[in-house]
């Protein structure tokens, strides 16, 4: 006998604080791992500029996730969760093919930008579907920082220098030995 | 060290750092796989990867579970070995298009035909990638490379006909731009109980076309199941695999509603028939000496 996929997912309408806590703190690891994995490719590839700023948004998704867990743990303790990290799927985190070889430091920050609408997104939706006033206060209150952490992210890419030296330039790159 | 009760994604995933090229689709199937070997449950020292040469032949490395990264072309022979050694392990088979179609292309029929339980995935580029951009089975035709620099003259090979006209049981295509959908298609593939192959459209990257990248699948894909196929229907099976190359149908194209003993079932039960016709180890010396 087949069976079908039993990876179960999320219902947004029976979400609980505890839950709700459980898959941000989720969604911040997601962000900080992927991050994480750019950053180590990036300086497999040689482009030290992109992979330092992706290495920063490592400790600032690790600090959220941080203060997440706090939150909790403070109002939860150690009771196990019932959302997975199997259950998420690049809410947060930086799609794979955002990264390329090469890419400047503005590029890395757009990267940043366009996750972080991401994030804002899926709030908005789900937001729709959410019940529970706990839960939708939490979302409200993430969805809103999605968009300071937009703010803060345009306000660093208005720093850089006009332009992009290496727009539209094919900076081919083959893959690494091992 | 105890076992945890659940294996999660990251208890698949190995120390070691993939060094594809940023951006590469193969960092997502790797991604999907991970998530799909934590549905199945089955813990990494229960798990295989067989690969051939290639850049997605690395796959094995960057898993916990056992691997052999082996010779070109050779992973599905060596796959059916490790299968047939051990019946209990969860063998997975991992490489390219130009690993699994060109050069080992003559290995598939037979892996099909003896429905041996393996999962075969297919990170299909349409190009040599891991070499610099040659010409591989898959690339269209018209594809300017540097050993077609006029254009390839040749179809391509198409894949999902391929499989299924072998009489394959499980054939499914995914693209890492679909996460959740390639995760689920993978998870299927390793759960149905034959062989079972799922091309997955995984650009290059480096070498790959503009309208192979990612950013393109999310616009061009179209579910299987957008169009009420019918995953049982091998006819219709057929007729939608046609258009390999160009659309982009993701989902089951086929999936053998009765699945058929498997081989090493039928050796299993081959051995059983001939262990009752046996003679008991004591009786061995004597049969011998009465010659």
């Amino acid at each position: 006998m087949t069976r079908q996929p039993q990876t179960p997912s999320i219902d947004f309408t029976a979400l609980t604080l505890k839950d709700a806590l459980d898959l941000a703190i989720l969604i911040e690891e997601e962000a900080r791992d992927r991050y994480e994995e750019l950053s180590a490719q990036l300086v497999l590839h040689r482009t030290p500029g992109a992979a330092a700023f992706f290495s920063k948004m490592v400790r600032i998704e690790e600090l959220h996730r941080k203060q997440l867990l706090e939150e909790r743990t403070k109002a939860f303790g150690d009771q196990p969760s019932a959302v997975r990290r199997e259950m998420i799927f690049d809410i947060e985190a930086p799609d794979y093919d955002e990264a390329r070889a090469e890419m400047t430091t503005r590029q890395a920050l757009e990267t940043a930008l366009r996750s972080e609408e991401k994030a804002h997104r899926f709030f908005v939706e789900v937001l729709s579907h959410v019940q529970n006033p706990e839960v939708k206060k939490l979302f409200e209150e993430l969805r809103d920082e999605e968009v300071e952490h937009q703010q803060l992210v345009k306000a660093e890419l208005a720093k850089l220098p006009p332009g992009d030296p290496l727009q539209g330039v094919d900076v081919g790159d083959g893959p690494a030995p091992q | 060290m105890t076992a945890p009760a659940v294996f999660e994604a990251k208890h698949y995933k190995s120390e070691l750092k993939p060094i594809w090229c940023p951006g590469c689709g193969d960092f997502g199937v790797l991604q999907g796989l991970y998530r799909a070997l934590s549905a199945v449950g089955r813990p990494p020292h229960e798990v295989a990867f067989i690969s051939g040469i290639g850049c997605s032949s690395r796959i094995p490395g960057y898993t916990t579970a056992y691997g052999f990264n082996t010779v070109h072309g050779r992973s599905l022979p060596i796959a059916q070995g490790v299968k047939l050694a051990n019946p209990d392990l969860l063998v997975v088979v991992a490489g390219g298009d130009g690993d699994g179609f060109s050069i080992g292309g003559g290995h598939v029929a037979h892996a099909v035909r003896r429905n041996i339980d393996l999962t075969y995935l297919v990170m299909d580029n349409q190009v040599y990638g891991l070499t610099k951009g040659q010409l591989s089975p898959t690339s269209p035709k018209g594809l300017e490379t540097v050993t077609s620099p006029l254009g390839s003259l040749e179809d391509p090979i198409n894949p999902l006909l391929y499989m299924l006209a072998y009489g394959a049981g499980f054939v499914a295509q995914a693209t890492p731009a679909d996460m959740p959908g390639m995760t689920a298609l993978i998870e299927e593939a390793i759960r149905y109980p034959g062989f079972s192959f799922v091309n997955i459209q995984s650009p290059c990257v480096t070498f790959g076309e503009e309208d192979q990248q990612l950013k393109a699948h999310k616009t061009k894909m179209k579910t299987l199941a957008s169009l009420k196929h019918d995953s049982s229907n091998q006819l219709a099976a057929l007729d939608l695999a046609r258009a390999y190359g160009t659309e982009l149908y993701t989902g089951v194209f086929y999936r053998n509603p009765n699945p058929p003993p498997t081989y090493e079932a039928l050796v299993k039960l081959r051995q059983a028939e001939q262990s009752k016709k046996a003679r008991p180890h004591h009786q061995l010396l004597e049969a011998y000496l009465q010659k």
